[in-house]
């Protein structure tokens, strides 16, 4: 995806964020972007949720504002208002004027946990993997940053982008690949146990992988968790929660907490690996006895630890 | 390897399961297997540096020949049901055209695991077969046509059904050909397994 | 009767406020919000842990809140169950940084710009990005972690985590000095005296000055009635009418109702509205300043501005002392037994803006009924004249010239969280 160069009659881009059915976790996840005084100069809101913006809800809602990039964020509830006036003609309105959209988290890009109350909810173009009709004039100039919520890093990074016009290569979802093109499986610290199938894993320990017992999604999930991290200290599959594949078009699925399997083997298997190759080097791996593996990390050889 | 030395390879195993299957494992040597094969005893050990490593190799051999073949079952569209008869058909067959293989997997491989120990632990020899058999349950209980139950559960009803049986006809105790006993033991196997 | 709508936003979504008018002074004020997101509903026939990962989506900004009290209410269901005392400070200690950082943004993005017409994005930002950061070393990220479950916590929590975590509560100290108070945080806590504290530098006395220097500092009083449901090593619960306190309370008295126009939930104990959050703590707790400013100005804005922001430093003493104390050779978690495949559990807990409860019922393995009760359902229900909720009490008799909006949001509204 490439998008022209967006000329402005003024120097920053303005950005219209609107809040569907919204938790804001957006919203409050952006306002953890370290450098948003630096962004701030160079980026206008015209509206969001939570920052000072030039105009009131009211306002966009009469549509008397400008804006070079609309974001929507939650869920769209058919017949939903805003400010009085339906969602469906705000956004359109937007849309229709924005060089730019972007569907901000699972819920605006593909419904989140909100769509599961009822059909008449859904993302702007898709409800989970299913595409839908009503904005499709709009679809080429959307870009789906997906996630529950987003980091902070792909939303700004991706206005980045936009303004300096750089080439922005896309997955089937317009997702942007410098971002979804990992997985969360990339950089998570308890790589090594899944590699070599160690299928223990207790909570409340640094050690193990929750792919095996405990639903972990993060091989299929995809989303830069462990390549940039959160508040840049840490991440869930880190800390030892397992993924809950909340930039997934199917988020939330059922039983988040238990690994699905059919007969001892994973239903969901790595993101394109052939059952026929991880069966494979499963098998193999299971043969071996490691012992590093079967001992803590944080536990001396011998009682050698200083308690002085 | 080139491929006269590669077709020297397939032959030492084809003579050595024929020798380890009429004279036993223990009893059949390095010499039996030279001599049989007019060969060196030091030409052989050019391709194979211990009978370990020679009972080894042949249940890599085995393993992928019965892998080969159930890895063509699973990549049809058939039902779970109709899977099972086709492997059950080509294990009862590989039983009979080869019976030395079947023989080799039942008498050497189970029952002197001193000489897999070193090389052959859990499944690194028998991987590809395994891993059709896992495949074939995989798919089965995805399509919600076998129940989901506990991977050795099933994988010891099934391999051990046959196995006992291909046993029991080497021991000539059956009454019928084995053949004949097909339809009955996949429609075994298939009432225990199914969701 | 004259009559005004007004749209309010940016309180975590929108409300409408209908004013009623009687020359001029306000007479009563329907509150109305417009949308749900149906979570209550999208809990049932889940398998129960599914909560976990569902219930801090209900809210961006106090998300954390929400997975302590459902892991608590899960954890009700059983007749025992151990929870590792380290798993306890741990989950103590992310809720506080939760409260923090709530308060921080409050005070800055949402009270400081009403009352002073200035922006001060940086000031809410730079503390709620430290408070966020300590989450996420114990919890891998904020917000909408799900780090606490049924028996602990999925982090094996490690000394070198609770030091990066210190660190950055002495940050935050840092910062409350440098921002909003230059006083030494234990003086400040045991300061009692108004005067003395508008006499010294920051952004706290300076808003508080304000309010004096336009004469707002009796506005938005309201019943003053309190409540606390939660109870933690810093918060007492009861209830306090004026300054009579019981410690004696109930949730089965908690009763509910709704109104035809609006998808919230109010929330009444004994037929009669209550007060939650900062200010109802500080009463609770008797805090010096905050029984000091009740005495003079009651239950106003002034009171609650300044309970809220007092509370920073009681909980970031309570967090390093926390810190001090966990005992690093327990387990951060101990696998429980199955849930039972019947049963209910009621989780408590102290959020940003007060009491939060949740109620789980297990019927068959799955949840058949699930409800939550935000603080935001007590503070701004949606009563009768007669009876109104402690916001319609608060603007009721304002002058219509006067600044309805900061008597409305200083109880601190959480639209997603009212019709979650």
């Amino acid at each position: 995806m490439i998008f022209h160069k967006i000329y402005t009659m003024h120097s920053k881009l303005d950005i219209l964020w609107l809040s569907a059915l919204a938790c804001n976790g957006n919203a409050h996840s952006f306002l953890n972007y370290k450098d948003i005084d630096l962004f701030l100069q160079e980026f206008d809101f015209v509206y969001h949720p939570l920052l000072p913006s030039k105009y009131k809800l009211t306002d966009i809602a009469n549509f008397k504002v400008e804006c070079d990039i609309l974001i929507i964020e939650g869920s769209i509830e058919k017949h939903h208002k805003i400010a009085d006036t339906y969602l469906d003609e705000v956004i359109s309105y937007y849309a229709n004027m924005a060089k730019v959209i972007i569907t901000l988290g699972t819920c605006a890009s593909f419904g989140g946990i909100f769509a599961q109350y009822s059909q008449n909810i859904s993302g702007l173009h898709y409800r989970q993997k299913e595409k839908l009709n009503h904005y499709n004039s709009f679809y080429n100039k959307t870009i789906t940053l997906s996630g529950c919520p987003v980091h902070p890093e792909t939303l700004v990074g991706t206005l980045y982008m936009i303004r300096d016009d750089t080439k922005l290569p896309i997955d089937e979802y317009n997702r942007p690949l410098y971002y979804y093109g990992y997985l969360v499986h990339n950089g998570c610290s308890r790589n090594e146990y899944f590699e070599y199938k160690i299928d223990k894993h207790n909570f409340g320990e640094v050690e193990g992988c929750s792919f095996y017992e405990h639903g972990c999604q993060g091989t299929y999930t995809h989303a830069p968790c462990n390549i940039n991290l959160w508040s840049g200290v840490n991440s869930k599959t880190r800390a030892g929660q397992p993924c809950m594949g909340c930039s997934e078009p199917n988020f939330p699925a059922t039983n988040l907490w238990e690994t699905k399997k059919h007969m001892g083997i994973p239903a969901k298997l790595p993101y394109k690996i052939p059952k026929r190759a991880y069966l494979s080097l499963a098998g193999v791996a299971k043969t071996f006895t490691i012992e590093r593996f079967s001992k803590r990390i944080f536990e001396s050889d011998e009682k050698k630890d200083r308690v002085d | 390897m080139s491929n006269i030395k590669n077709q020297r390879r397939q032959e030492i195993i084809q003579e050595a399961l024929r020798l380890f299957a009429s004279n036993g494992f223990h009893r059949t040597t390095i010499p039996d297997i030279a001599k049989s094969l007019n060969m060196s005893v030091g030409n052989l050990y050019n391709y194979f540096k211990s009978k370990d490593i020679l009972a080894q190799e042949i249940l890599r051999y085995i393993s992928s020949y019965l892998g080969t073949k159930l890895k063509e079952i699973n990549e049809t569209p058939l039902s779970s049901k109709a899977k099972i008869k086709q492997i059950v058909t080509i294990y009862f067959q590989t039983a009979q055209n080869e019976p030395e293989m079947i023989d080799f997997f039942l008498r050497v491989y189970l029952a002197n695991r001193d000489v897999f120990d070193n090389g052959c632990e859990g499944m690194l020899c028998v991987n590809e077969f395994v891993t059709e058999i896992m495949i074939f349950f995989e798919e089965g209980v995805s399509n919600k046509e076998l129940k989901n139950q506990d991977f050795f559960s099933a994988f010891g009803l099934f391999m051990g059904y046959l196995g006992g049986m291909v046993f029991l006809n080497g021991e000539k105790l059956l009454t019928k050909e084995l053949d004949e006993y097909i339809d009955d033991i996949s429609q075994n196997i298939y009432n225990a397994l199914k969701a | 009767m004259k009559k005004k709508i007004e749209l309010i936003e940016k309180i975590e979504g929108e409300a409408w406020l209908e004013y009623e008018y009687k020359n001029d002074y306000i007479e009563h004020v329907f509150i109305k919000f417009a949308s749900s997101r149906y979570i209550e509903d999208i809990l049932k026939n889940r398998p129960p842990l599914d909560a976990l990962a569902i219930n801090p989506r209900v809210c961006g900004i106090c998300g954390h809140a929400h997975l302590i009290a459902t892991v608590r209410a899960l954890e009700d269901c059983y007749d025992s169950i151990y929870i590792p005392q380290k798993a306890l400070d741990t989950r103590e200690l992310t809720l506080i940084f939760e409260l923090i950082q709530n308060h921080f943004k409050w005070f800055y993005l949402t009270i400081y710009p009403l009352v002073t017409s200035q922006n001060s994005i940086t000031k809410a930002t730079i503390p709620s990005q430290t408070a966020s950061e300590a989450i996420a070393i114990l919890a891998g990220q904020y917000p909408h972690t799900s780090y606490s479950i049924v028996g602990g916590v999925v982090s094996e929590i490690t000394p070198l985590m609770i030091r990066l975590v210190a660190q950055k509560i002495d940050r935050l100290i840092a910062i409350f000095k440098e921002y909003i108070i230059n006083r030494d945080l234990d003086e400040f806590l045991y300061c009692n005296k108004i005067e003395e504290m508008l006499k010294k530098e920051g952004d706290l006395p300076y808003i508080m000055q304000n309010i004096v220097d336009k004469n707002w500092q009796q506005l938005g009083r309201s019943h003053d009635r309190f409540i606390v449901f939660g109870k933690s090593g810093l918060f007492k619960s009861g209830k306090s009418i004026h300054t009579r306190y019981r410690q004696h309370i109930d949730t089965k008295y908690i009763t509910t109702f709704t109104t035809p126009n609006s998808k919230a939930k109010s929330l009444l104990y004994r037929e009669k509205f209550y007060e939650t959050g900062p200010l109802a703590r500080a009463m609770l707790n008797k805090t010096p300043l905050i029984k000091e400013a009740h005495r003079r100005f009651g239950d106003s804005i002034f009171s609650r501005i300044l309970a809220r922001v007092c509370e920073i430093p009681q909980l970031l003493l309570y967090a390093k002392q926390i810190t001090k104390s966990i005992n690093f050779s327990e387990p951060s978690y101990i696998e429980p037994p199955k849930l039972p495949a019947f049963a209910t559990g009621t989780g408590i807990v102290e959020a940003a803006r007060g009491s939060l409860i949740h109620k789980v019922e297990i019927k068959d393995n799955l949840i058949s009924n699930y409800t939550i009760m935000t603080p935001t359902q007590w503070n701004l229900g949606n009563g009768t004249p007669n009876n109104p909720s402690s916001a319609q009490k608060a603007l009721k008799g304002l002058h219509k010239n006067m600044p309805t909006e900061l008597v409305f949001k200083s109880f601190d509204v959480c639209s997603v969280c009212t019709t979650h």
